[in-house]
């Protein structure tokens, strides 16, 4: 053991050299799946992630009652006006649905449908480097999590898209990481484009509305959602509002900035969508 | 040094390990500075290597390489390696071109960063359409921070080298 380093120093970087092309090719192999090693330490390390986590909500919770008292007393006053001006417009919308499933009925159409099939989780982890926007949360396969599942707030503001699941825990790429890419829709003018992160845009929090039409007349403030094309995520899914729109180096194509509604920084608790049908 | 004191002073750095891990992946992550946040592993990996030389460096530097790929999303294998060959070269540079010193622990992880994240932007140029600039601005403040925290760490490992460590095993 006194000269263990010294004696097999050349065969520990040869070691290292063989776990580096496993790792490399299991993780290649295993696709959005952790393998069995990852899983192992995802375990070991969870009682940490967890009891910090927990630790930093609390204390994030006690500042914000302690510093922003105010601020938390005006957001409910501006709350209780918000929810009573809602209340009025669904009693209206209640008429307008009601009218809109004769009519349907009456040409044919299939009556819209929106069925999501949710799982919660708790946020246990978030991104430790500069590089990526990622959270971890506290379930993974066993809970019936699949990569691709999207992840939105209990207010369904898309939150990001599953990257990796491990047996007890997944990961998922936020809605700013580089790795995004969506079907996206302005609500106001029906101008679809893609949904992408950008290493520029992710330190600001932001992200990319790009391959915009060209006839599309974006203004500062409009929603954004998810379009749904492909069927592969949900459609309706709320993302973020336009910032901005700019031209890319080129001059040729166009972008928006979107401001995503979620703050990730704040999240304790998500909703993965596991399987939807959606009617429109 | 008996096999026994062998076990306990890597106990007593793998616990620091585990220090570092904690305020890298659970306590700095939550507190950007100005959107950047620091990267400590490679500072863990130098510190020790420093400390206690070349092939010492590298067996630390493989466990972190492999708790760098386990315990962070998004490995590709690469670090164990990398993080190994790291720890033996700073360990060796300390030794023979320069000294067991903060200076040395801080000139060597400014190298290791370096590589490390020149790393990274050539793997990004080469498989996403992005520029070099771009790259350049989360790269610079990221090493900047992370060389900012290099007293912090390495007291924490020379704090342990100086309770259990001693006898030179490079």
């Amino acid at each position: 053991m006194k000269d263990f380093f010294r004696r097999n120093g050349f065969w520990l970087l040869v070691i290292a050299f063989l776990l580096s092309v496993l790792i490399g090719i299991s993780s290649a192999l295993m696709g959005g799946n952790a393998d069995p090693l990852s899983d192992l330490v995802s375990a070991v390390t969870a009682p940490v992630r967890n009891g910090v986590s927990a630790v930093a909500d609390w204390a994030g919770g006690v500042s914000r009652y302690v510093f922003h008292y105010g601020e938390m007393e005006q957001e409910l006053q501006d709350l209780e006006k918000k929810v009573a001006e809602l209340e009025g417009e669904l009693r209206e919308g209640q008429e307008a649905i009601q009218e809109n499933a004769r009519l349907r009925e009456l040409l044919g159409l299939r009556s819209k449908r929106r069925d999501l099939t949710f799982e919660s989780a708790k946020v246990t982890a978030r991104s430790a480097d500069n590089w990526r926007s990622t959270l971890t949360l506290s379930k993974g396969e066993e809970a019936g999590l699949q990569p691709g599942n999207c992840v939105i707030t209990s207010t369904g503001v898309l939150v990001g898209v599953v990257s990796k699941v491990g047996s007890h825990t997944a990961t998922v790429s936020t809605v700013i990481d580089t790795s995004m890419e969506m079907g996206g829709i302005i609500t106001r003018t029906n101008s679809a484009g893609v949904l992408e992160g950008d290493f520029a845009l992710m330190k600001e929090g932001r992200l990319k509305l790009s391959y915009l039409p060209d006839g599309a007349q974006l203004v500062a403030g409009d929603e954004v959602l998810t379009s749904g094309k492909g069927d592969v995520y949900p459609s309706g899914l709320v993302v973020g509002q336009v910032e901005g729109v700019f031209s890319d180096a080129s001059g040729m194509n166009r972008y928006a900035v979107v401001a995503p509604e979620v703050e990730l920084d704040t999240l304790v608790e998500v909703f993965v969508v596991k399987d939807f049908d959606i009617v429109e | 040094m008996t096999t026994r004191d062998q076990i306990h002073k890597w106990f007593f750095y793998a616990l620091g390990l585990f220090l570092v891990w904690v305020l890298d992946a659970q306590i700095l992550n939550r507190l950007p500075v100005l959107g950047t946040i620091p990267m400590l592993l490679p500072l863990a990996v130098v510190s020790v290597a420093v400390l206690e030389g070349a092939y010492a460096g590298a067996g630390f530097g493989l466990a972190v390489g492999l708790l760098w790929e386990l315990a962070y999303p998004g490995g590709f294998g690469g670090l164990v390696f990398g993080m190994a060959l790291a720890g033996m070269i700073t360990g060796a540079v300390s030794q023979y071109a320069l000294s067991q010193s903060f200076l040395s622990c801080l000139l060597c992880s400014a190298g290791v960063l370096g590589v490390l994240d020149g790393l990274r932007i050539l793997r990004i140029l080469f498989l996403q359409a992005e520029t070099l600039d771009v790259l350049l601005r989360i790269a610079v403040p990221e090493i900047a921070l992370s060389l900012c925290w290099t007293p912090v760490v390495y007291w924490i490992f020379r704090r342990i080298y100086r309770r259990v460590g001693g006898a030179k095993l490079a």
